[in-house]
């Protein structure tokens, strides 16, 4: 009619959701097709983007479509998206299609159709109508259930609803993408409720990282911290979300040596040095299309620091005595508990190495850095127990409170961090008698670790390094405050950190920083003392304890 | 002008197909507000848009409120019916046979003959299917004097659609005619199948066989090409004296093909137990084409609420008396002043 605009549907021929072959696909539901269907909904023209690759699907589609609507007009865009799971490639495509498309709001109105596409585009086409880049509301649709069709006689193709972000009544999608994100952060997390506020912070860039780049990762932190748990963690989320096709692989780099570190990392082919009998692809080429995890890549060494430049950026390596380059695309995850800067100093590590995967840099804290997160770490260990035993154990409520009074007081160091976690809950639950950890089983195990973090660093939580405490003065002051300060203070600040750290208040601080005078004077204020330092650096104690 | 309640009676499609072949045929102009306003998606749907749009066409109509959703429709004559070679193509969504229904009666008083192309769906579950109108409905009407035939190009089930049919109308006069049950009836069971296993139509037939042997059927398989899409259905027609009664039933996913055969034949045996000369759809279409012949009669074994929706819709628009004399579920059926008895 000429006094209503023109409906005009805009979308992504579905790869899998549009496809299927002989009569029979018209049995299925097919999004796209759908929209030809609809008792209610009449497009006068459906511009589908398309993939060159499927574009004989693409072409089925339009024919469907002349059956089912007639009157409808359907044109094909051939839109290469190098990677349809590559979130910056995705939007890049959709951007500068809705940019460059001719849209006349005046005569036509637009809708979006979301439901077809991988699951970046949809997101990308969401955040284009959200910043009005496409002047068009969002259409879903969906398959009737069998159920509707069973028991309300829905004889319907299938249904679909019209949000329009204007009106803000998308809370139903806006909520969808909330949940999934949710859901990818507890994936990164293991599940496990985390309490810390930073951590959780950190994660939840870590999710918007993993999903949205391909761009290495730096995971620093304490041996034990989780660093190989949380590279595996980030693989299994991009898989989940199919961002990635291929395999995990995993190695140490200190397992690295000469030849072998070369030939384990790049291949090498036959005869390329004594004992070489037969190819071998390399690590590198295993990850093609997935995930490559260096943990500790502070001991790799020189050469092979650069071959690896070479592979980051450029996707390409010479296996050993190969003549031909070889190509390999990855995504690499490094983790290191060095501290790289200092390897460069020192001449150990290349600097334009560290640049390229100092893109994205996180420090995983030790656990006594967030000891808040024990308990629900603990509960984790123990579920974890049950599933690789298959007996369930439980601590008796004495236990429990003995245990935990233990794991988060001052004296636990924590020193191997969550492996020391994990090695005690599987101790106890060893020993457990009848499934349920007692006290006294619990009084063993600290007894246990007592011994075991005795003579392993400090016991006041102080940082035992230089390079540990310089990076917790960087973690407090900020990076460009650690660089000014002198080591004679630095090493000073960085004890005094540690300890408030370890403390619950400034007054516990106070009595450990001063234990010796405290003896000789009648009269003690050193919780005044520590503010007054502290506020001489311009933090307070809460913002040391909780940064 | 008429104004008509969507609402009324059966509260679908119905009432606008009624109202749009009786406007065209009387010249009169009407309003129906409340389109399917009982329904849980009220308004105007691509089917009804699509009778609404072929109405115009051949009526030159002037038409308001002619968009998906209207809950409102203004649509007046110009009170010439054009005769000529008209194409509509309908979605897989409605069936183009109920846009044939629309327009056929009104055809047969245009100034000229036509040619009617359908596009979209003819053996649709939810309409008369075209099987249903060769058989039972264009026997009827050109004993009553239509010059019509109807020829299927390509079949098109539903949801696919994509089928074609051809209607031919010469105008003429209709007579008015009663109907009555003939004596002996011969049964033809009819199962057809496109691009479905012929095992499906094995299965039908045989149950219909043992359902109806007290009857003798005759069994025919059919097998039609071109469908887009699979579809099933079945179909007893019942000869009686002139006249052909036709029962359908349609396959579907996840209904066993027995069900569907066993759910016709109990159809059957109930309208020829009930002694009736017409079954239900049969006599949905009928009270249309009686009306503007100026009389006629039948007994139908299930009074249905179109039946009734008809009966109201037609004394808006024309002052045809239509007495429903009901006997439980059925009824005998009178139109016109003249008892043709």
């Amino acid at each position: 009619m000429s006094d209503t605009k023109r409906l005009v549907v805009l979308g992504i021929v579905g790869a899998t959701l549009d496809s299927g072959k002989g009569a029979k696909r018209w049995e299925k539901w097919r999004p796209t097709v759908s929209l030809g269907q609809m008792e209610d909904l009449l497009p006068h023209r459906i511009e589908l983007l398309v993939e060159p690759k499927f574009t004989a699907l693409g072409r089925q589609v339009v024919e469907d479509l002349g059956a089912v609507a007639p009157d409808c007009t359907v044109q094909l865009h051939g839109t290469n998206f190098a990677d349809p799971w590559d979130f910056e490639e995705v939007w890049r495509t959709l951007y500068e299609f809705a940019r460059s498309h001719r849209f006349d709001p005046e005569n036509e109105e637009y809708l979006l159709h979301i439901t077809t596409g991988t699951h970046v585009q949809q997101i990308c086409m969401f955040l284009l109508a959200e910043s009005r880049h496409i002047p068009a509301r969002l259409l879903q649709t969906s398959p009737i259930t069998r159920r509707d069709r069973r028991e309300r006689q829905d004889r319907r193709v299938g249904r679909y609803s019209i949000i329009d972000l204007d009106l803000s009544k998308y809370d139903s999608i806006a909520q969808r993408f909330d949940a999934e994100r949710a859901e990818g952060v507890s994936l990164l997390k293991q599940g496990i409720p985390t309490r810390n506020a930073a951590f959780n912070r950190m994660m939840d860039q870590i999710e918007r990282v993993a999903l949205a780049s391909t761009a290495p990762i730096l995971l620093t932190g304490p041996t034990g911290a989780g660093k190989t748990r949380l590279a595996k963690r980030i693989y299994s989320l991009r898989s989940q979300r199919r961002t990635v096709t291929g395999d995990y692989v995993e190695v140490n780099c200190a397992t690295l040596r000469g030849d072998a570190a070369m030939s384990a990392l790049f291949g090498h082919t036959r005869g390329a040095f004594t004992g070489a009998v037969s190819d071998r692809a390399g690590l590198l080429k295993a990850a093609d299309g997935g995930l490559v995890f260096l943990d500790e890549i502070g001991e790799l060494g020189l050469d092979e620091q650069a071959m690896l430049l070479r592979a980051i950026e450029e996707g390409v390596f010479v296996p050993l005595g190969a003549d031909r380059e070889v190509r390999s695309d990855f995504q690499l995850i490094a983790g290191t508990n060095k501290d790289l800067v200092v390897a460069v100093g020192r001449g150990e590590f290349r600097s334009d190495l560290l640049a390229r995967i100092n893109l994205w840099t996180f420090r995983l804290p030790g656990l006594s850095e967030r000891i808040e997160d024990l308990e629900p770490n603990l509960e984790f260990e123990l579920e974890s127990f049950a599933r690789h035993q298959g007996r369930r154990i439980a601590f008796n409520a004495e236990a429990r409170t003995r245990y935990l009074d233990f794991a988060t007081g001052a004296e636990a160091t924590w020193a191997g961090n969550f492996r020391d976690l994990n090695a005690s809950v599987t101790r106890m639950g060893t020993l457990a008698p009848g499934a349920r950890i007692t006290a006294d089983v619990v009084d063993e195990e600290v007894t246990r670790l007592r011994s075991d973090w005795r003579d392993v660093g400090d016991e006041t939580g102080a940082p035992t390094s230089f390079g540990a405490c310089r990076a917790l003065v960087a973690e407090v002051l900020g990076d460009e405050v650690a660089q000014s300060v002198d080591r004679f203070e630095l090493v000073q600040l960085a004890d005094v950190f540690g300890v408030c750290r370890r403390s619950r208040t400034m007054s516990e601080a106070g009595r450990r920083l001063f234990a010796e005078s405290r003896k000789a004077r009648s009269k003690t204020n050193d919780a005044d003392r520590i503010r007054k330092y502290l506020l001489k650096w311009g933090v307070t104690f809460a913002e040391v304890t909780t940064k | 002008m008429i104004v008509l309640d969507g609402t009324h009676g059966e509260g679908g499609g119905q009432i606008l197909r009624t109202a749009l072949s009786l406007s065209l045929l009387t010249g009169a102009a009407f309003t129906l507000e409340r389109v399917r306003g009982g329904r849980s998606r009220p308004g105007l749907l691509r089917q009804h848009l699509c009778a609404v749009q072929a109405a115009a066409s051949i009526g030159g109509a002037y038409v308001e409120g002619a968009e998906l959703g209207s809950q409102r429709v203004l649509f007046a004559p110009s009170g010439q019916l054009a005769g000529g070679t008209y194409r509509f193509a309908i979605g897989s969504a409605g069936s183009a046979m109920l846009v044939l229904q629309t327009v056929l009666v009104p055809l047969l008083h245009a100034d000229g003959p036509s040619t009617v192309t359908l596009e979209g769906g003819t053996h649709n579950p939810m309409a008369p299917p075209l099987p249903f109108l060769q058989s039972s409905f264009l026997p009827l009407l050109r004993r009553m004097g239509a010059d019509v035939r109807l020829r299927l190009d390509r079949p098109g089930f539903y949801p696919a659609g994509g089928g074609r049919a051809v209607l031919e109308v010469t105008p003429s006069t209709l007579r008015p005619v009663e109907v009555r049950r003939g004596s002996g009836v011969t049964v033809r069971a009819v199962a057809t199948v496109a691009n479905l296993p012929p095992s499906i139509a094995e299965r039908e037939l045989k149950k219909l066989r043992r359902q109806l042997r007290e009857h003798a059927p005759t069994l025919e398989q059919e097998e039609l090409t071109a469908s887009l899409s699979p579809g099933n259905l079945v179909r007893v027609e019942v000869e009686h004296g002139d006249e052909v009664a036709c029962f359908v039933g349609f396959g579907e996913r996840r209904r066993r093909a027995e069900n569907v055969a066993a759910r016709v034949a109990g159809q059957v045996l109930r309208w020829l137990e009930s002694g009736a000369a017409v079954e239900e759809h049969l006599a949905d279409q009928l009270l249309l084409p009686m009306a503007w012949a100026g009389g006629g009669a039948f007994d139908v074994d299930v009074l249905s609420e179109h039946t009734r929706t008809n009966v109201h819709t037609i004394a808006q628009f024309m002052d045809v008396p239509v007495t429903l004399e009901e006997r439980g579920e059925g009824a005998g059926v009178r139109v016109g002043r003249n008892a043709l008895r």
